[in-house]
């Protein structure tokens, strides 16, 4: 059965002499791997459509459950080529593109992240140095994954408090906090930061410039919590 | 199929490109192959697996301490052409006009597979151009997005040592129509015009 959809590149896997496995993003089935014959000859049809972060119309073919169907066209829709081509900004999206792939399953379709991807990075485009959009694509993938810390209030009864428990992925209060070890003790500007983030829309982001320690000290709490879902450091952050 | 014969395709069927129904054909090819040839094969095989090796300057296949291209005193020793793979020296070697040297960086960055610069042969490409009076270096890496960053971080680590780094040219292949090419190609082709 021929499937038709709109996705994003996130990764390419060499498979045998010149084929390709793509995993794309797509809008109607969640991630999903294609398998693209040929695409690394100098004369194929998919050109460079196959590249990371290209925002293209595709039609594949196989069965509708089927683990790896065969790419059969891919339209570009939009490039964006002008991150791939500076290092700085393509390691940034690098990490966005991982975050994606660990904290979304397969062929579940997850219309919020793929806008959510798509507004990144088109915003990306724009300015890829700012630490701000990098930090409020992941509470927001975190969010639309259901992997969301709670910062503002204890995560089991709501009550007041302001220290992070890593184990449970929430601030708790004193009563139920109990045995747990506390991790870090949350200052309010770094709550107000969470919470603003995570009310506010994407195109207000340039307005606020918030005080560094407080973006680098949600930003490693952020990264410590990923850590501890995943069990393992991103690659990206190896690089 | 008897288990000898079926152990043969199996092997076969290792290599890419070859499914089964080809390395069928194949194993009963070898089959009716005179015995000192299937043998000479067999060897050449062996061979190539005990003693093949990376070049200690290039990291281009040898069997020797220096390979062939790296003792040639008749090749141009101020360039070099940097590669992903061994195998894009063989494709570069049929363009007879430019005998230059190389180096082979065994793969190409890629931070979402984990591939960083200690895992590829950079810092023996910095060594060379440090201490071999390399003058230009031109990276040949392969036009995709993992070849395009391999080729601007050696470009970061490269320029403050005064050496020239160029990159070999993008565009449409020849043979080719322009109706069919993709916009980031054409554009690729665009920019990287020149004057007749």
């Amino acid at each position: 059965m021929l499937q038709r959809t709109e996705g994003i590149v996130l990764k390419t896997n060499l498979f045998g002499e010149a084929d390709l496995i793509v995993t794309y993003i797509t809008k109607d089935y969640g991630i999903i791997k294609t398998f693209a014959k040929s695409p690394r000859k100098v004369k194929s049809k998919f050109g460079s459509s196959l590249e990371p972060l290209t925002h293209s119309k595709i039609s594949f073919w196989g069965k509708e459950d089927s683990s790896l169907p065969r790419l059969v066209q891919s339209d570009i829709v939009y490039p964006f080529h002008s991150l791939r081509s500076s290092l700085g900004c393509f390691l940034k999206v690098s990490e966005i593109l991982e975050l994606t792939l660990n904290f979304l399953p397969e062929r579940d379709a997850n219309n919020r992240v793929y806008s959510l991807l798509l507004n990144t990075l088109r915003a990306m485009e724009m300015d890829c140095r700012t630490e701000l959009l990098l930090l409020f694509y992941k509470l927001k993938l975190l969010d639309f994954a259901g992997y969301l810390p709670m910062l503002n209030s204890c995560g089991r009864c709501g009550r007041k408090g302001n220290i992070f428990y890593l184990s449970s992925g929430t601030v708790l209060c004193n009563r139920c906090a109990k045995d747990s070890a506390p991790s870090k003790s949350l200052s309010p500007a770094v709550i107000s930061l969470w919470m603003n983030l995570l009310g506010w829309d994407m195109n207000k982001l340039g307005r606020i410039k918030p005080a560094e320690k407080i973006l680098q000290e949600l930003t490693a709490l952020i990264d410590e919590h990923v850590k501890y879902i995943t069990e393992r450091t991103l690659r990206t952050r190896t690089f | 199929m008897p288990g000898i014969i079926e152990n043969l395709v199996n092997e076969l069927t290792r290599l890419p490109g070859i499914g089964r129904k080809t390395a069928q054909r194949l194993a009963f090819f070898i089959l009716s192959m005179p015995e000192a040839e299937a043998l000479s094969l067999a060897k050449a095989i062996q061979t190539v697996k005990e003693k093949a090796r990376f070049c200690s300057r290039c990291f281009n296949i040898t069997e020797k301490e220096i390979c062939e291209i790296c003792s040639d005193n008749s090749r141009d020793k101020s360039k070099v052409v940097v590669v992903e793979e061994p195998s894009n020296i063989l494709v570069m070697e049929r363009v007879k006009s430019f005998r230059c040297l190389y180096h082979v960086l065994l793969g190409a960055l890629s931070p979402i597979d984990g591939i960083t610069p200690e895992k590829l042969k950079i810092r023996e490409l910095i060594d060379r151009v440090k201490h071999n009076g390399i003058q230009e270096i031109i990276i040949a890496t392969n036009p995709n997005t993992k070849g395009e960053i391999t080729a601007q971080y050696i470009n970061e680590l490269l320029r403050p040592l005064g050496v020239t780094v160029s990159r070999i040219a993008y565009g449409l292949p020849m043979g080719s129509d322009i109706e069919f090419a993709d916009e980031v190609t054409l554009g690729k082709a665009l920019e990287g015009r020149r004057e007749l």
